[in-house]
């Protein structure tokens, strides 16, 4: 008994962030309604997984119930901060703000994690600089103590794991771990795995920020689910340009890139996208193949009618074009 | 406890086994007040899995839970005694979905909403739906018999099981019930497990009715200054006949705690009244809805709105849907306890309910909000106090106690469809000594052992704060 007391107010000094977050922690009444657009839950559906696990988990380390462990650790690492979660909770407690102290605390405490946080293989990187630009939380910087040898080194605590810098590497240096379908061959297994079902045509990339959460297509009484597949992206600026013309390369008629607009998108991703998609498309011409077989469209959230509307009209279109002439497809390949 | 933790990885593959801490303590609590540490989490994804971890718990004696999402209210997937948590939400298929016969056939996994998703566009729904669709597992709601807003009109879970398949105990795999929306063919097993909260058998597979969806819904909403006129107009509405799709009511306490959270800028009234008619011709539903206009206003209802349009009856709604959570902001320094939260009175009672609850609140220095389907007679309410002081767990166990008894008093129940679990046993076991003989009895021919959620309602503890340890730090 004495000992459990001892342990708990040794474990409690810790946590000098966190702690001020009990009060808050109290205030989760655990419905669970936090998890349902959980991108997370949805790839490992464990329930320690979701948001109402993770603020469990830091609830029972902050006053002493629990001990920090790897596993534990590495659960509180695993978050895109889209804030489904906190958008879906109307008890309002700031759960991705509670994230980020846990794991400053938990760094500060000696623990080394891999989490949703990007790699950099040291081997592939040139140090170029091209990722910090794009970094809208300043979590990359260059180490350059060694001139001859410089470093691209990633703040584990402010990374959210967007994934733009990966998708933007020329030197495919940065990684992320899989199994949340969001590194690059992860993607494109996806979707090949679309195009292997019959009928389908059209490959949507939607934007897991603000698309994902109002998606409900049942509405439009027009749309043919048969002849599209949605892929969850966590922000359109991730969108590699290899992924776009890949699915075509598979058999994709068309292509639509579904994102936040301009002004909304949480790390400016969607700029970098119409930058890319307007080469693409004159890829596309150089190659005899209709650029207007991609699409770049913007939704807000919630606007679920007028991404059914999007489809639709697109499908249309794509029917009127058809499938892509093999001359082009085959010069596709040899650019690829 | 001993467990062949080798076993379990067998049957159901190193990837959906665990014994790690870290899932551990997030299965060791759902939405209630309790926790207590399961020892192994296991996660089948078919009945042949079921069977062989159900065989081995069987012969070795050990405690096996059932959980879906683990939005329960009173601690029923709580692992009192450790154990198996048999997490049931990859088990996630529609089977089958048949229009001509207005039947679907699912596997306890399924998310209430992925239902609805699925059925909306043949023009089609599964009318229970609790609050808590969004993340409620179809298993869960059998289990607890789950209602929601609808079911003024619609009806209940049990209301809509016409099959199902379960593991037993023991690991044999029965057919209950039967595959058609009648049946007169002996006992009605199949509705034995609705509401038995894991306690009997496991639900590997479950044939429910559907409906068509209405072609019209109109929504209102009616202002009341005094929460026993709003009471009063439930009472009415019903007695008169008419046929709302929904009748809810929210308090002052449930307008100010949504208004803080949501920032809906609602008038911070006594109490507001939604109601709600579908059908098929307008007129009728103009019909009904005028109708119920007419009552509200006999008894003071004042400012009525009403729409057709689904952004505006989203809009209307969504402080009522979201009302659960946003009661923890109610005030600072308190928090919102999943305690006494879903009494059915008869429909007379429903204004002396109302105002008995914040008599009984205010008695107890506690805060309590009363909201609720009240066109079905449920009542909901959450206790709100500060978890860190010991007196306020005394004064949650005084309210609980008076409140229950107040219900028993006016012929009601203790829980309408949210289900006993741990929290609200000692006081359902005292109500209802009589039939307990008769449950324990039925427990005993199909679970001998008691290995399935052991220790919940008629076995539950007597004490319900010492039942397990309180999910709060509580203070002296």
């Amino acid at each position: 008994m004495m000992f459990s007391k001892l342990f708990k107010s040794l474990n409690k000094k810790n946590f000098k962030r966190s702690k001020k977050w009990e009060e808050e922690l109290n205030k989760c009444i655990r419905c669970g309604y936090c998890y349902e657009l959980c991108p997370l839950f949805k790839s490992y559906n464990w329930e320690s997984d979701t948001p109402r696990g993770k603020l469990l988990l830091i609830y029972g380390m902050i006053t002493g119930e629990i001990e920090p462990t790897q596993d534990i650790v590495e659960k509180i690492f695993q978050c895109f901060y889209c804030k489904n979660c906190s958008d879906n909770c109307s008890a309002g407690v700031p759960i991705t703000e509670i994230l980020s102290d846990a794991r400053a605390d938990l760094m500060e405490q000696g623990f080394d994690v891999e989490g949703t946080i990007v790699k950099i293989d040291e081997d592939l990187c040139s140090a170029c600089g091209i990722c910090l630009s794009l970094c809208k939380y300043e979590a990359l910087t260059i180490d350059e103590k060694d001139k001859d040898n410089p470093k691209i080194v990633v703040d584990k605590i402010e990374c959210r794991g967007c994934g733009l810098c990966l998708s933007a590497c020329p030197s495919g240096a940065i990684t992320q771990k899989e199994g949340c379908v969001v590194t690059l061959p992860e993607l494109h297994e996806k979707v090949k795995e679309i195009l292997s079902e019959d009928e389908k045509k059209l490959i949507v990339f939607a934007c897991n920020w603000s698309l994902f959460p109002g998606m409900d297509l049942s509405e439009s009484p027009t749309l043919i689910k048969t002849h599209y597949g949605i892929i969850v992206s966590m922000c359109s600026g991730r969108v590699a340009p290899e992924l776009v013309l890949n699915a075509i390369l598979e058999g994709a008629w068309g292509v639509m890139v579904a994102g936040c607009p301009p002004e909304e998108c949480d790390h400016d991703g969607n700029y970098k996208t119409r930058r890319r998609l307007v080469l693409l498309k004159n890829v596309l011409k150089e190659l005899n193949i209709e650029p207007e077989r991609i699409r770049l469209e913007w939704f807000s959230t919630g606007e679920s009618a007028k991404f059914s509307r999007a489809i639709d009209d697109f499908l249309k279109d794509l029917e009127k074009m058809g499938p892509i002439n093999k001359m082009g497809e085959k010069k596709l390949e040899a650019t690829i | 406890m001993n467990i062949d933790k080798e076993k379990l990885k067998k049957i159901v593959g190193e990837n959906n086994f665990s014994d790690n801490i870290a899932d551990l303590y997030v299965y060791a609590s759902d939405a209630s007040v309790h926790y207590a540490l399961p020892t192994v989490i296991v996660r089948p994804k078919n009945t042949e899995e079921i069977q062989k971890i159900m065989r081995y718990a069987n012969k070795e004696k050990i405690p096996v839970i059932p959980r879906g999402a683990g939005s329960g209210t009173s601690g029923h997937t709580v692992p009192i005694d450790g154990g198996i948590i048999l997490d049931m939400k990859r088990m996630n298929r529609i089977l089958d979905i048949r229009p001509e016969d207005m039947l679907v056939k699912v596997e306890p996994g399924v998310v209430d909403d992925d239902l609805n998703r699925a059925l909306k566009p043949l023009g089609l729904f599964y009318p229970p739906a609790p609050a808590s669709s969004r993340i409620a597992t179809i298993g869960g709601e059998i289990a607890a018999n789950a209602s929601g807003v609808r079911s003024v009109k619609y009806g209940a879970t049990r209301d809509y099981v016409y099959g199902m398949k379960v593991v037993l105990a023991n690991g044999d795999l029965v057919n209950l019930g039967s595959n058609t929306r009648v049946h007169s063919s002996g006992y009605q097993l199949e509705r034995i497990i609705v509401g038995s909260e894991g306690t009997l058998a496991v639900v590997v597979e479950a044939t429910m009715g559907i409906r068509p969806l209405p072609k019209y819904r109109c929504l209102a909403v009616a202002n009341f200054d005094k929460l026993k006129d709003a009471g009063n107009a439930i009472s009415d509405v019903i007695s008169s006949g008419s046929n709302p799709s929904m009748l809810e009511i929210m308090d002052k306490v449930g307008i100010i705690a949504v208004n803080k959270a949501m920032d809906l800028g609602l008038s911070e009234v006594g109490a507001i009244i939604l109601f709600e008619a579908d059908g098929n011709v307008k007129g009728a539903v103009d019909f009904e809805i005028e109708k119920m206009e007419k009552i509200c206003k006999k008894h003071n209802g004042y400012e009525i709105k009403k729409s057709y349009d689904l952004e505006e009856r989203t809009k209307l709604f969504s402080g009522r849907k979201k009302l659960f959570a946003a009661l923890s902001r109610y005030k600072e320094g308190i928090i919102c306890t999943d305690l006494a939260d879903d009494m059915g009175v008869p429909n007379s009672k429903i204004a002396e309910a109302a105002e008995k609850i914040h008599e009984i609140a205010e008695k107890n220095n506690v805060i309590m909000a009363v909201y609720g389907h009240c066109g079905s007679g449920v009542i909901h309410t959450k206790i709100m106090l500060d978890s860190h002081k010991k007196s306020q767990w005394k004064d949650a166990e005084r309210v609980v106690e008076e409140l229950y008894d107040y219900i028993h008093s006016v012929g009601g129940v203790i829980s309408a469809e949210h289900g006993i679990g741990l929290s609200k046993a000692p006081a359902w076991k005292k109500a209802r000594s009589d039939m307990l003989p008769m449950m324990k009895k039925v427990k005993q021919a199909l679970d001998p052992n008691n290995i399935l959620n052991p220790h919940k309602l008629m076995d539950a503890p007597d004490d319900w704060v010492r039942a397990t340890k309180l999910r709060y730090q509580v203070g002296s």
